[in-house]
C-alpha cells in the first residue's frame, strides 16, 4: 500500500517541483520512503509503505531495460505463481516484490495482464518508447486512482489532494458529482465531486499516448441467467466456496513481510476471516475491535467471546460521540468528500489503534455483505417483491415484520408503514427496485440545496447508474441486480473509499479483504440467487460453510449494521470549536451548496434534541451539510493543504532522465 | 428445475425452521422462499400453516402450481 502520482505531458518536460509537491500530500499513505522518475514527458512519484520486499521493492522500479516503469499502489497477491511463470518465460527479476511483476507482466501479456492478476490496486505504467502511459484499477475499487485530463496529458494520484497540489487545476465542487453523492451516497465513478477530476472505474484500464484518451474493462461484475447458474447443489457450493475463502485469507495473510493483524467486529464476516486465519495458519493473530460507549452501538459482546474462542491477541478501542466530532474535519481531509454518516470516523481512530501497535496490514471483513448478500436492502427487496404478487392480501403484509420484529410490539404502526414501505417505488420490472426507497430516503437531502445549485444540476444532468446495467442483466435474477448496484455504487464509492482506503491509509494501514478475492467474487457471482439469500435468510451459503469455525450466536444473531452516533456527535455537551464556524450562516451561503435559512432550522431542531431521537433523513441531512462545509473549505478554499501533510524524507529512487541521461539502470 | 433440487430445497428449509415461531408467520417466510426459488405464486389460502408442515405436501403444492403455470 502506498500512494502514486505523476504527471504526463507531451509539452515541456513535467515540472520535478510539482512531482514533490504532489508526493508530499501523499506522505500518510506510504511513509517508508519515496521515489520518483522523470523523463522529458513523463514523471512518476511514489511513497512507500513497506509489506512486500522490505528491502528491494522501492518504486518507481523498471524492467530490465528502463524502457517501462511502473508506480504502484497495492498487491498482487498471486505475484509469487507470475513470477515463476514470468521467469519461465526468460524474464530476469531484480527484487523479491510483487510490483516488478507488473512490469514484466505488461511486456509479456500487455493489456491482457490486468485479468490474470488477483488483488487490490492502483497502477500506472509508462512505456518510455511509446510514450504511452497506462493507468489501472483493481477489479472492485479497493485503490483509488483519480486523474484530471490537461490540454498537454494528465495528472493522475491516489488523492485528489495530490492533484490540486498544482495551483493551476481548478477547485469547484461538481454538480452531477454532488448529485450523485446525495442520491446514490457518493459519486459514482468516472465522476467525482470535484470538478474537472475524474476517478477511473473499477475494472477498467485507461491509455493516453499521442493517438489521445481511451479506457477500456478487463473484467465486469456479471451474473448468470436466472435458472443457468452452473452449480445448483448447496452442499457442494458451500465446499467450494469455503476453499476459496480459506484461500483469499491465507494469501492476504501469508503474503506479507510484516506482520498481519485481523479486525474483529463481532458479525460473521470478520470472525469467518479471522477464524479462518486462525485455523488454516501458524501465526500468531492480533485481533482488533470498535467499541462504542453508546450501548446502541456497542458490539463488544460478540468481539470478546470471538477473540476468546480463537485465543487472539486483542485489543479494542471504546469510541464516544465527542471523540467522533474531534476528529471529523481530519476525516473529512482524507475522505476527500461528503459523507452521510459518521461511520468512518471511528474507524479512522480504529486504524489509529492499529498502528499505534506496531501493526501496518489488516485483513477484514470488507466485501462479503455485497458479494454473499448480506444486506437488509436485499431481504427488503424480497419482501417487498413477495407482497406486490398480491397487494390486497393480509397475511403477505404480515411479511414485513420477519423484517422488522418491532411490529408485533407495535401493531397499531403497521398500516402505515405498510403503505411507506410496500406501495412507493414498487414496480416489479424495476431493475433498481431493491435501491430505490434508499436513494428516495437520500435524496431528501436535495431539498436542502441552494438555489444556483439546483439548476446547476439541473443542467448537468449527472448520469442515470441504472442506464448503465448491462445488456442481459433484465435475464439475472432480482437480487443479482440489487448486488450490481451495490456493487456499482456504495461498495466502491463508499464503503471501500470513505469507510475503506482512505480510513486506513490516513494511519498508514492497509486493508485486505478476502471476501473480494477474484476467486471468491466469481465464484459468488455464479452462485444461484437462492444460495445466497435463501427465502430472508441472508448469507446463507457462508453461514453454512464455516458453521463449524464460528460459534452459533454469532452465526445466528440478526444482523447489526455497522452504525455510529451520527447527528448526536455534534450537538453534546463537547461541541468542538470548529463546528459553529463551519456551520455559520455566513460559511454556509459561502460554500453555495445549501440554502443557509434551511441548514439553520435543522440546526436548531438539532440543538433543540441535543441530535438525539432524529429520524434517519435530518441524521444525514446533518452529516450531509457538515462533511460538505469540511469539504468545500479542506479543498475548495485551501486546496487541500492540511495539517497532516508530512515532509518527504530523502528519495530512495531519484532517476531524472531530463538533466541526467546517466541515471537510467 | 428437477425434482433432486426441489427435494434439497426442502430439506434445507426443514433444518432452518423456527419451531418456537409464531406459525402464520412461519407460513408466510416459507411461502417466500418457495415463491422466489420455484417461480410460483401462492394464494393466501396456501399460506397456511398446515400445507407446510408437511414436506410431501409442499412438493405437491409446487408441482400443482408449476403446472398451472
Amino acid at each position: 500500500m502506498c500512494g502514486v502520482c505523476g504527471i504526463v505531458s507531451y509539452g515541456s518536460p513535467p515540472d520535478l517541483i510539482l512531482l514533490r509537491r504532489m508526493m508530499g500530500r501523499l506522505g500518510h499513505r506510504g511513509p517508508d520512503g519515496n521515489g520518483y522518475y522523470r523523463d522529458r514527458h513523463a514523471a512518476l512519484g511514489h511513497t512507500r509503505l513497506a509489506i512486500i520486499d522490505t528491502s528491494g521493492g522501492a518504486q518507481p522500479l523498471c524492467n530490465e531495460d528502463g524502457s517501462v516503469w511502473v508506480t504502484f499502489n497495492g498487491e498482487i497477491f498471486n505475484y509469487v505463481e507470475l513470477g515463476a511463470e514470468l521467469r519461465g518465460l526468460g524474464h530476469t527479476f531484480r527484487t523479491a516484490s510483487d510490483t516488478e511483476v507488473i512490469v514484466h507482466a505488461w511486456e509479456e501479456w500487455g493489456q491482457e495482464c490486468f485479468a490474470r492478476f488477483n488483488g487490490q490496486w492502483a497502477i500506472a505504467l509508462w512505456d518510455r518508447r511509446a510514450e504511452r502511459l497506462v493507468l489501472c484499477r483493481d477489479r472492485l475499487g479497493v485503490r483509488p486512482l483519480f486523474f484530471i485530463r490537461l490540454p498537454t496529458g494528465l495528472l493522475f494520484a491516489s488523492e485528489v489532494k495530490s492533484i490540486f497540489a498544482d495551483p493551476s487545476v481548478e477547485r469547484a465542487f461538481d454538480p452531477a458529482g454532488l448529485d450523485q453523492t446525495f442520491t446514490y451516497w457518493s459519486p459514482v465513478a468516472p465522476r467525482t465531486v470535484f470538478r474537472g477530476i475524474q476517478q477511473l472505474e473499477p475494472g477498467h484500464y485507461a491509455v493516453l499516448d499521442r493517438d489521445g484518451f481511451r479506457k477500456a474493462s478487463y473484467w465486469r461484475i456479471t451474473f448468470p441467467e436466472r435458472g443457468r447458474e452452473p452449480g445448483q447443489d448447496a452442499r457442494e457450493n458451500a465446499e467450494a466456496l469455503r476453499e476459496r475463502i480459506i484461500e483469499a485469507a491465507r494469501l492476504r495473510f501469508v503474503r506479507s513481510d510484516v506482520p498481519v493483524g485481523a479486525y474483529l467486529s463481532g458479525g460473521l464476516d470478520s470472525s469467518v476471516t479471522a477464524a479462518v486465519i486462525s485455523r488454516y495458519t501458524d501465526a500468531p493473530l492480533h485481533t482488533f475491535s470498535l467499541r462504542f460507549s453508546d450501548s446502541e452501538f456497542d458490539e463488544g459482546r460478540y468481539q470478546k467471546k470471538m477473540s476468546a474462542m480463537l485465543g487472539t491477541q486483542h485489543q479494542d478501542i471504546v469510541v464516544s460521540a465527542s471523540d467522533i466530532a474531534a476528529v471529523f474535519p481530519e476525516v473529512i481531509w482524507h475522505a476527500e468528500t461528503p459523507i452521510l454518516r459518521a461511520a468512518p470516523a471511528p474507524l479512522f481512530l480504529l486504524s489509529k489503534l492499529v498502528r499505534e501497535n506496531g501493526f501496518k496490514v489488516v485483513v477484514t471483513g470488507e466485501g462479503a455483505d455485497e458479494v454473499l448478500a448480506g444486506y437488509d436492502l436485499f431481504r427488503e427487496a424480497q419482501v417487498r417483491l413477495f407482497w406486490s404478487r398480491d397487494p390486497e392480501s393480509a397475511k403477505r403484509t404480515r411479511a414485513a415484520e420477519l423484517l422488522y420484529p418491532w411490529m408485533v410490539r407495535s401493531p397499531g404502526r403497521i398500516p402505515a408503514f405498510a403503505r411507506s414501505f410496500f406501495a412507493r417505488h414498487l414496480d416489479p420490472g424495476d431493475p433498481a427496485l431493491s435501491h430505490r426507497p434508499r436513494w428516495d430516503s437520500t435524496s431528501a437531502i436535495k431539498n436542502m440545496l441552494s438555489g444556483h445549485l439546483r439548476d446547476e444540476i439541473g443542467r448537468a444532468r449527472a448520469e442515470d447508474v441504472v442506464a448503465r446495467m448491462p445488456p442481459g442483466s433484465e435475464e439475472w435474477d432480482p437480487l443479482s441486480r440489487g448486488q450490481w448496484l451495490e456493487m456499482t455504487t456504495l461498495l466502491a464509492g463508499y464503503i471501500l473509499a470513505s469507510q475503506g482506503d482512505r480510513m486506513l491509509m490516513a494511519n498508514s494501514v492497509e486493508g485486505r479483504f478476502p471476501f473480494l478475492d477474484r476467486d471468491v467474487v466469481d465464484f459468488a457471482n455464479a452462485l444461484p440467487a437462492r444460495h445466497k439469500l435463501f427465502g430472508l435468510e441472508e448469507k446463507y451459503l457462508l453461514k453454512r460453510a464455516f458453521a463449524d469455525l464460528v460459534p452459533d450466536d454469532i452465526i445466528h444473531r440478526p444482523k447489526q449494521p455497522y452504525r455510529a452516533p451520527d447527528a448526536a456527535s455534534f450537538f453534546g455537551a463537547e461541541c468542538p470549536s470548529w463546528f459553529d464556524e463551519a456551520m455559520s450562516r455566513q460559511a454556509v451561503a459561502t460554500a453555495g451548496v445549501f440554502e443557509p435559512s434551511i441548514v439553520a432550522g435543522l440546526l436548531a431542531k438539532c440543538e433543540r434534541s441535543g441530535g438525539e431521537n432524529l429520524s434517519n433523513t435530518d441524521n444525514m441531512r446533518v452529516l450531509a451539510v457538515v462533511s460538505t462545509q469540511l469539504t468545500y473549505k479542506s479543498f475548495i478554499v485551501q486546496g487541500g493543504s492540511g495539517s497532516s501533510e508530512r515532509p518527504l524524507s530523502d528519495p530512495s529512487v531519484a532517476v531524472d532522465l531530463v538533466t541526467d541521461d546517466r541515471s537510467l539502470p | 428445475m428437477n425434482r433432486d433440487i426441489v427435494e434439497q430445497v426442502l430439506r434445507d428449509y426443514e433444518a432452518s425452521r423456527c419451531p418456537d415461531a409464531d406459525p402464520e408467520l412461519e407460513a408466510v417466510r416459507a411461502a417466500i422462499l418457495i415463491e422466489d426459488v420455484f417461480d410460483v405464486v401462492l394464494s393466501d389460502a396456501e399460506i397456511d400453516p398446515v400445507v407446510f408442515a408437511d414436506t410431501s405436501a409442499v412438493e405437491a403444492l409446487i408441482a400443482r402450481r408449476r403446472g398451472a403455470v
